[in-house]
């Protein structure tokens, strides 16, 4: 039977994208799930784990990051905490995008952030016992693609 | 992730197979950075073999951008997989790049 969740832990020591990479793509072919999915799923981990790598801590010690991934029928969801600064991903400034790129106040700020925002459909965040929880959601068709496209 | 490069018409051509994920991406910056530093003037990246680019991949992209275009040089784009396209698409990239469907026609457009 296929595994319909997963749970690991990083740390912010660690090459982020050759950790989980291959985690994910394990899940997404044990679910079937369609190669832009797994595309969409490995973006949004890879974008909110450098946030929180490369901007959450003040000092240089090791610090775990949690990650949950499960497939609940259409419903596709990712759970991280952390226990970087507070960071509320849906506070968080848009990027200029109507703006050329030469009169930009942010040339690239924050489009990691954009883009977690446009391949998920829900975002939640809470900030609990001096840890970031943030909850994702993408719907997804019956044949595990996005459903919007 | 592969780099090559060749040069044609006066363009240089960087071939990017693979993934650009943020240590790959800082080997392909300081090649652009390099080749900027040199004066060449019109870039086009063949992303026919990409599998995978992240906002820092785009952000060396906004780089040569921003550079050449003080020096009225170009940037384009070809052969990209219509998932990634779809990240440029979501960027509002694909407003500022010239996207081509393939090699010849970038290198007959620029």
């Amino acid at each position: 039977m296929a595994e319909k969740s997963i749970s690991f832990t990083l740390t912010n020591k660690q090459q982020c994208f050759q950790c989980f990479q291959p985690i994910v793509e394990e899940f997404g072919a044990a679910n079937g799930l369609k190669s832009k999915t797994v595309f969409h799923l490995t973006l949004v981990l890879d974008e909110l784990i450098t946030n929180i790598i490369s901007y959450g801590y003040a000092d240089h010690d090791e610090h775990p990051i949690e990650v949950s991934i499960s497939l609940d029928r259409d419903t596709l969801r990712i759970r991280l905490e952390d226990d970087a600064r507070p960071f509320n991903i849906l506070e968080a400034p848009e990027p200029e995008l109507d703006l050329p790129l030469e009169e930009r106040a942010r040339p690239i700020g924050g489009m990691g952030v954009h883009l977690v925002r446009n391949m998920m459909h829900n975002i939640a965040y809470k900030r609990e016992n001096g840890k970031n929880i943030l909850l994702l959601e993408k719907q997804l068709t019956q044949n595990g693609c996005d459903s919007r496209n | 992730m592969a780099l090559s490069e060749l040069k044609e018409n006066g363009v240089t051509i960087l071939a990017v197979d693979g993934s650009l994920d943020a240590e790959e991406t800082q080997i392909l910056e300081t090649r652009v950075l390099a080749l900027l530093e040199s004066g060449e003037t019109a870039l086009l990246f063949d992303f026919s073999g990409l599998d995978y680019i992240n906002s820092s991949g785009l952000r060396v992209l906004v780089l040569a951008y921003q550079r050449l275009k003080k020096t009225a040089g170009k940037v384009a784009i070809c052969g990209i997989k219509d998932y990634i396209q779809e990240v440029f698409e979501v960027s509002g990239y694909d407003r500022i790049f010239p996207l081509f469907p393939d090699r010849g026609q970038a290198l007959a457009g620029m």
